[in-house]
């Protein structure tokens, strides 16, 4: 099942471009969205959520078109804010059975639905306190219940670690790991990589509204780099290697080949024989989405 | 000892009714009742709605006492024994405090606190959100208006020399007089609050600010209208609190000249400037959120 479906799309606002010309798709499960700030992450949340309209180009959530049938995605989709978006004088049971009923629940459902969502992110003994009462962590942990509160198909996670010391990051990123068990699909918002890397799937990498990357993760894990030793004649190998495309870093007889798939190993092989260089050890090292993201052309 | 088991819940899906863009609107109107009320806030919350109740319904009760006091209601009603014109009156300036407080609350901690991104990511569009909104406050303010102006109704037809039915039977007409006053004190009052409140964001300034230009507006507009420059007479329709009040005296019986009357203006002109302000700041609030969302 296709969760996202984008086309050609643009969005800018007045001079400035925040998403240009882009397509992917997104596979059901858990996607991370990841670039830096001002990339046009919360732009394409906030499109398919159909709170802003796309300068050209269309996309589909779950089917539908956000901009024809915005009420229709925004009832089957559960949204978490970056920002503060929680009102300081009410429970966090009134809360967030209050984002149930808003979602379309019936009072009394709802009401049952948060006590449950508030159990499952483990604030059952706390759901009777005044949400201003509450640490960050805690907070954000309301603000993934009231997300989830409605059984939503899709669920939109915008910096859910944000401000979280790192005992409630490990804890938020659990908490999203654990959903993906219940089927849950997700899409990640963030600038940290490695929540991506323990959480995510599925990711898509966005710079300056441009798409760099977008697919498995364990095919970017794939795109690593491979530590080669050779008895002799490292620079004449070298070469050979980057005459069929690869980046090459040499330190005495080592040789960094990549990033790149599993065409590398093949390729040294070829490289190592043709040079006489004597092949001693090959390693291969499995790539970070920073050092991918890193390596991608500066926009 | 028997073996314990936990059991983890874990996530559930919910496979039940889907209200869609009603039910959200219901929940939004029902929060904003129980918010104006101060209903599942902290106490500090509850204590100016429900004090400022305590007083319209306990004046209501002093009505009634004043009119048993004298024992005629007609005998009464001649020594200027005070009615359902007068209890507008007598809490007109409480039901001013009461207003003040619930256009911020309604509107304004949604805004500063970031909860309208939770709104408006669920099947609720702005229009549906001001809508709700609207009718909380039509709701709450309406009762403050309208329930001690019921509770002297049937106070005085109780103490009636002629009887309980007999009094509200030659007192028909108090049935539309009465909400068609209220109506046209909330329609002004509630589209200048909103229009205040969508803009401000602390709830005390925003409270400050309402009352602030109901007083300094009619302070100002009755001297300037007061001038003898052409047209001055129409600054007197800027004493906008003066507006209901004359619809008020028009339905339930004068009191006093108010600064438009003065200036020769007919009721009809009152109602004109009430619908005016309405159509203003019902398209200055829809066109604000429609930013914000």
């Amino acid at each position: 099942m296709t969760v996202l479906t984008v086309s050609g799309l643009t969005h800018d606002y007045g001079e400035v471009v925040a998403l240009r010309d882009l397509d992917l798709e997104v596979p059901s499960g858990v996607t991370g969205l990841v670039g830096a700030n001002g990339a046009g992450k919360t732009t394409m949340l906030r499109l398919m959520l159909g709170l802003l309209h796309p300068t050209s180009g269309s996309m589909q959530v779950l089917g539908h078109d956000p901009q024809g049938e915005p009420l229709i995605v925004r009832s089957r989709i559960g949204y978490m804010p970056e920002g503060d978006c929680l009102p300081k004088d009410q429970t966090a049971a009134d809360f967030v059975s209050y984002a149930a009923q808003l979602a379309g629940m019936p009072p009394r459902e709802a009401k049952r639905r948060s006590s449950e969502t508030l159990y499952l992110v483990g604030l059952e003994e706390e759901r009777f306190r005044f949400l201003g009462d509450f640490s960050t962590g805690m907070q954000q942990r309301v603000k993934l219940a009231q997300a989830i509160v409605h059984d939503p198909d899709l669920l939109l996670l915008d910096e859910p670690a944000s401000g979280l010391d790192p005992e409630g990051r490990v804890q938020m990123l659990d908490l999203i790991k654990r959903l993906a068990t219940f089927d849950v699909n997700v899409i990640v918002s963030s600038h940290v990589l490695t929540d991506i890397e323990q959480t995510c799937d599925w990711v898509v990498m966005l710079d300056a509204g441009r798409l760099l990357r977008s697919g498995p993760l364990q095919g970017f894990e794939k795109l690593g780099t491979v530590l080669v030793e050779v008895l002799e004649h490292p620079e004449e190998m070298a070469a050979l290697v980057r005459a069929r495309g690869l980046e090459v870093v040499v330190e005495g007889r080592r040789l960094m080949v990549g990033p790149g798939d599993e065409i590398i190993e093949p390729t040294v092989v070829e490289a190592a024989a043709a040079a006489g260089a004597g092949l001693v050890r090959m390693i291969r090292g499995s790539a970070s989405l920073e050092d991918l993201f890193m390596k991608e052309p500066a926009s | 000892m028997t073996d314990q088991v936990i059991y983890d819940r874990g996530y559930r899906t919910y496979d039940g009714p889907r209200l869609g863009p009603s039910g959200a609107r219901r929940a939004v109107y029902k929060d904003g009742v129980r918010r104006v009320l101060g209903l599942g806030r902290k106490a500090r919350l509850k204590i100016f709605p429900w004090s400022l109740i305590a007083i319209a319904l306990i004046a209501a009760a002093v009505f009634i006492g004043i009119h048993w006091a004298v024992g005629n209601i007609e005998e009464s009603l001649r020594e200027g024994a005070p009615t359902y014109g007068d209890l507008f009156d007598f809490y007109s300036g409480i039901s001013l405090l009461f207003i003040a407080l619930a256009g911020p609350q309604l509107l304004a901690p949604d805004r500063t606190k970031g909860v309208l991104s939770v709104y408006f990511s669920r099947p609720l569009t702005v229009d549906g959100y001001l809508i709700a909104k609207i009718g909380a406050f039509a709701t709450v303010v309406g009762a403050f208006y309208l329930v001690p102006q019921l509770v002297l109704h049937i106070g005085l037809a109780l103490i009636a020399d002629e009887g309980f039915l007999p009094y509200l039977g030659a007192h028909l007409d108090i049935l539309w007089k009465v909400p068609v006053t209220t109506l046209a004190f909330i329609t002004l009052h509630g589209a200048m609050v909103f229009a205040l409140s969508s803009v401000i964001d602390r709830t005390g300034i925003a409270a400050a600010s309402f009352l602030g230009t109901l007083f300094a507006g009619g302070a100002i507009a009755g001297r300037v209208a007061e001038a003898s420059f052409p047209g001055a007479r129409f600054a007197s329709l800027l004493a906008l609190d003066h507006h209901p009040r004359i619809i008020r005296d028009h339905l339930l019986g004068d009191t006093v000249e108010y600064a438009p009357e003065v200036a020769g203006f007919e009721v009809w002109v009152s109602v004109l400037v009430i619908v005016s302000i309405l159509v203003m700041a019902a398209w200055f609030v829809r066109d604000r959120y429609r930013r914000l969302a």
